[in-house]
């Protein structure tokens, strides 16, 4: 049921990552481009959520609608 | 397989992050032998009143790399038949900016110097090298400006767009 945990640790990593580069390039005092690479990690992290969530319903569809 | 590529992708980010530093920390430098260069060459000029040619050579013997090749082949050039001075002065600068890690900004400033140099007597020319000299400063500040603001952060900033481009992958 519960087979592949590598996604939660891919989305930590970059989680992790991002909030490296972000406070990087603060301190460099870039801060508008350290805004866009904040953005941009949130961004890829939701189209990951949202191909997990996707197949959470197409599994939801098969077991109700047959 | 998979784990081979991701330090291939990690080591070749971080390569390229400290290629970045390493260009910040040598175009002060340059721009430094540069300044130090003229003042071989005015004095050259100045006390010992050598022709253009010899100058340049002599100049060459005492300052390192890239700066070296630039003067010793504008003085070896200048030994044969004929040149105009200003195309061969124009040719050189681009292969020396090609070369070393200087831009646009010092090329031009080289180019203005080289419209002067040989048009003027002693005292004109002594200044044209002062007044050059005053705007290599200026970039030579800029330089180091831009080396403490991005020098250290470049590094870091490579190694962690390469382990940020392999979480993406794996």
């Amino acid at each position: 049921m519960f087979t592949d945990a590598s996604v939660l640790f891919q989305i930590a990593g970059i989680g992790i990552i991002v909030a490296l580069i972000h406070t990087i390039l603060k301190q460099m005092g870039k801060e508008e481009i350290a805004q866009f690479a904040t953005l941009i990690g949130f961004v890829i992290v939701l189209v990951i959520v949202v191909n997990g969530l996707s197949d959470l319903f197409q599994q939801i569809k098969s077991v109700f609608l047959f | 397989m998979k784990w081979i590529g991701a330090l291939l992708l990690i080591s070749t980010a971080t390569m390229i992050g400290f290629d970045w530093s390493n260009r910040l920390t040598k175009r002060p430098k340059q721009i430094r032998q540069l300044k130090s260069a003229l003042l071989i060459l005015e004095a050259e000029i100045v006390y010992s009143q050598a022709p253009l040619s010899d100058a340049f050579v002599s100049v060459s013997k005492k300052i390192p790399n890239p700066i070296k090749s630039f003067f010793s082949a504008l003085g070896m050039e200048m030994q044969e038949e004929q040149f105009d001075f200003f195309s061969l002065w124009e040719r050189k600068v681009d292969e020396l900016v090609k070369d070393s890690n200087m831009n646009d900004s010092e090329k031009e400033i080289l180019m203005q110097f080289g419209r002067t140099l040989g048009q003027h007597d002693i005292y004109q020319q002594q200044k044209h090298i002062q007044l050059t000299n005053v705007h290599l400063d200026r970039e030579l500040e800029e330089a180091l400006d831009n080396y403490q603001k991005y020098g250290k952060v470049a590094k870091s900033l490579g190694v962690l767009s390469g382990i940020f481009i392999v979480l993406l992958l794996i």
